[in-house]
């Protein structure tokens, strides 16, 4: 069986089961409905890409730049949220792993698939500034002028993207939660990183650190090259300035850079398959033995083999909410971990430093037990028991709350406040909400956790 | 006697007729679901385990029809389906107590009755580990355990023993026949010689019927 045999039916089988996915027609049908809002109005409102407080002249090329620049900044985690809670999250590992297919054959052919998705969405909003371009452009309206630099600052980005999913889906840490934490971490990176070296003069190897390809086209095509820009929101001062986009795509080893991306892309698809681990044979190192002897759960308890049936609880609410706030709260290395972020409220500036702790820890948690508890193959055993969903969910939001309150107590109890307490209760219980909805929505924790993270990183920063 | 009753139950995906117009009752006691595979037997019990709204027909519990009486039938009703996407990161414990806090139990009471009836079951030395770490026949067990939870009045069971050795499938089978005294139990499973000993009622699923054998 040939390589190129092995991706083609990689590739062609992600790309069925992503078209029989109402997920990918909803994409499909997102991109052009939101791109009215990655263009900035004149009042402030819609995504703002902005030059020293100003918005600018909207031609053909500067519409496909900002456009771009929306898809491969602001809009990046939304691709990766897509790419890790579709349908194609489930493969079947346990018969291809085994198989005597090339591993980096199957991994290039699920990364084209991906990555055709990607560009589908991309092409989709091509047409949609198009017909944006049609309306709002100021001067001609040039639709080649329109995608270039749209598709340039965008679709390596994706195309990126589709890579690291590979790259974290072969590693165990990567498969879990770990991965969007890896992934948040890598997205923060790529935009501030690009904004430090933003005053350098453009080269291939300048250009090769903005993964994100905003920097440029903002700063070269701007008036005396200003590096003082914003993208999302804030504060608008009236007027508009030029952007020469064509020259800002245009500077010194742009175009290079983004092509090399792409030729990164593959590459790290490809690296994929040679760091690949198995999902069946986990290899432990002396590290990890001791880790789990901390971690482990010890013996069973003592046992009554006469146990009694259990009776219905008296309580059966105060017995629901004292389960979902053990399951919440399951494993030692939660234990460790809230009694780290407990000590950390005792510290001044609550606000700051214990309650941004807590609330990383309860994201996890909380998104680990929603996702747990509305995976579609447990719920259909769940709904049958005598506690209705909304309930359950209701339950877990209360839990979550009881969760955050009890790691603000030390904070409240050292400042005599009560203050910590009521920011807990607010933060904590709208994580746990936004946990519940997302995960009843998805089916998994994954869009939940990524979605938390962005919020948790607002809050914090703020 | 009978608690749950059917009446005209059909049920359709599309234009595919699974099974049409059943009109029986389901014992105190055991009942054996047989049929050929594809036949409809899961359909079945997905809809007496109301996990599942028949197309056509009606479902009474105790007299009341369903969906009225929806609530009451799943406080008494424990349900072990085929396959369920057990959560990976928990210890069976933890599962069966999040099972025992939906089901409205005790939880202290529904620990111990878990490490008894996990012991019954050759389980209970495990149910401090992982559910990742556990076989396919573990996990059938586990999903077994926790189906007889409490005192359920009626329960439902789709291929418990599949995936276990004879030993253990004897094990699942003792206490099935146990629970039978007092509960009806309904079952799909290959033949067993001490099931069929014991069942009140044998159902066979073929050619759209439902028919007593």
């Amino acid at each position: 069986m040939s390589g190129v045999t092995v991706a083609r039916s990689a590739m062609s089988v992600s790309l069925r089961r992503y078209s029989r996915s109402w997920g990918l027609w909803l994409l499909l049908l997102v991109a052009p409905i939101g791109a009215r809002f990655m263009i900035a109005r004149d009042d402030g409102s819609g995504m703002q890409v902005a030059i020293g407080g100003h918005l600018p002249v909207m031609t053909s090329a500067t519409l496909g730049v900002c456009l771009g620049i929306v898809v491969s900044t602001l809009l990046l985690p939304v691709a990766f949220l897509y790419l890790r809670s579709n349908v194609t999250r489930r493969n079947p590992w346990q018969v291809d792993e085994v198989s005597g297919a090339s591993r980096a054959a199957i991994m290039l052919g699920r990364f084209a698939a991906d990555a055709v998705v990607l560009l589908a969405s991309l092409t989709a909003l091509t047409a949609a500034g198009w017909l944006l371009g049609w309306q709002i452009v100021t001067g001609p309206f040039q639709p080649g002028w329109i995608a270039l630099p749209l598709w340039l600052v965008a679709a390596p980005a994706l195309i990126g993207l589709a890579a690291l999913r590979q790259l974290l889906d072969s590693r165990p840490l990567g498969r879990r939660g770990f991965g969007e934490l890896i992934f948040f971490i890598l997205w923060m990176t790529a935009l501030v990183v690009p904004i430090v070296v933003s005053e350098r003069p453009s080269s291939f190897a300048v250009n090769m650190i903005d993964y994100t390809g905003f920097v440029r086209p903002l700063v070269a095509g701007s008036p005396g090259g200003d590096t003082d820009f914003s993208i999302g929101g804030g504060e608008i001062k009236p007027g508009r300035v030029p952007l020469d986009a064509e020259r800002g795509i245009s500077a010194q080893g742009y175009v290079g850079s983004r092509l090399a991306w792409v030729a990164v892309a593959i590459a790290l698809s490809a690296l994929a398959s040679l760091v690949y681990a198995q999902h069946s044979a986990p290899r432990r190192s002396r590290l990890a033995g001791l880790a789990s002897r901390l971690l482990a759960n010890g013996p069973p308890p003592p046992l009554m083999a006469a146990a009694p049936a259990a009776p219905a609880s008296g309580y059966p609410l105060a017995t629901l909410l004292l389960a979902e706030f053990r399951l919440i709260g399951t494993g030692k290395l939660f234990l460790y971990l809230a009694i780290a972020a407990a000590l950390l409220a005792l510290l001044p500036d609550f606000r700051h430093l214990g309650s941004p702790a807590g609330l990383l820890l309860l994201v996890f948690s909380l998104t680990a037990h929603a996702g747990r508890s509305e995976a579609r193959g447990l719920r259909h055993l769940t709904a049958t028991t005598a506690t209705p969903p909304p309930v359950r969910r209701a339950a877990l939001v209360f839990a979550g709350t009881a969760w955050a309150i009890l790691l603000s107590l030390p904070a409240a109890l050292a400042t005599w406040s009560i203050d910590p307490i009521v920011l807990g209760a607010a933060t904590g219980g709208a994580a746990a909400l936004i946990a519940g909805l997302l995960a009843m929505i998805s089916g998994s924790g994954f869009a939940a956790r990524m979605v938390l993270l962005i919020l948790w990183y607002v809050y914090l920063s703020t | 006697m009978s608690n749950l009753h059917l009446d005209a139950v059909g049920k359709t995906y599309g234009r595919k007729t699974i099974f049409d117009a059943v009109t029986t009752h389901v014992p105190i006691g055991l009942t054996l679901l047989t049929g050929p595979s594809g036949a409809g037997k899961s359909t079945l019990l997905r809809i007496l385990a109301t996990a599942e709204r028949p197309s056509h027909g009606k479902l009474s519990w105790k007299g009341a029809p369903l969906p009225g009486a929806q609530a009451q039938l799943r406080r008494a009703l424990g349900y072990a389906p085929q396959a369920v996407d057990l959560p990976d990161d928990l210890t069976a414990r933890e599962f069966a107590m999040h099972m025992a806090a939906l089901k409205g139990l005790d939880l202290a009471a529904a620990d111990a009755q878990f490490g008894a009836i996990t012991n019954a079951i050759n389980l209970h030395s495990d149910i401090n580990q992982r559910i990742s770490t556990y076989s396919g026949g573990m996990r059938r067990r586990l999903v077994f355990a926790q189906a007889l939870l409490g005192e359920p009045e009626l329960i439902i069971l789709d291929e418990p023993t599949a995936e276990l050795d004879s030993h253990t499938a004897s094990l699942l089978e003792t206490l099935i026949v146990e629970r039978a005294a007092k509960a009806s139990v309904v079952m799909t499973t290959h033949a067993s010689a001490q099931l069929t000993s014991h069942a009140a009622a044998n159902w066979r699923v073929e050619g759209g019927q439902v028919v007593p054998t």
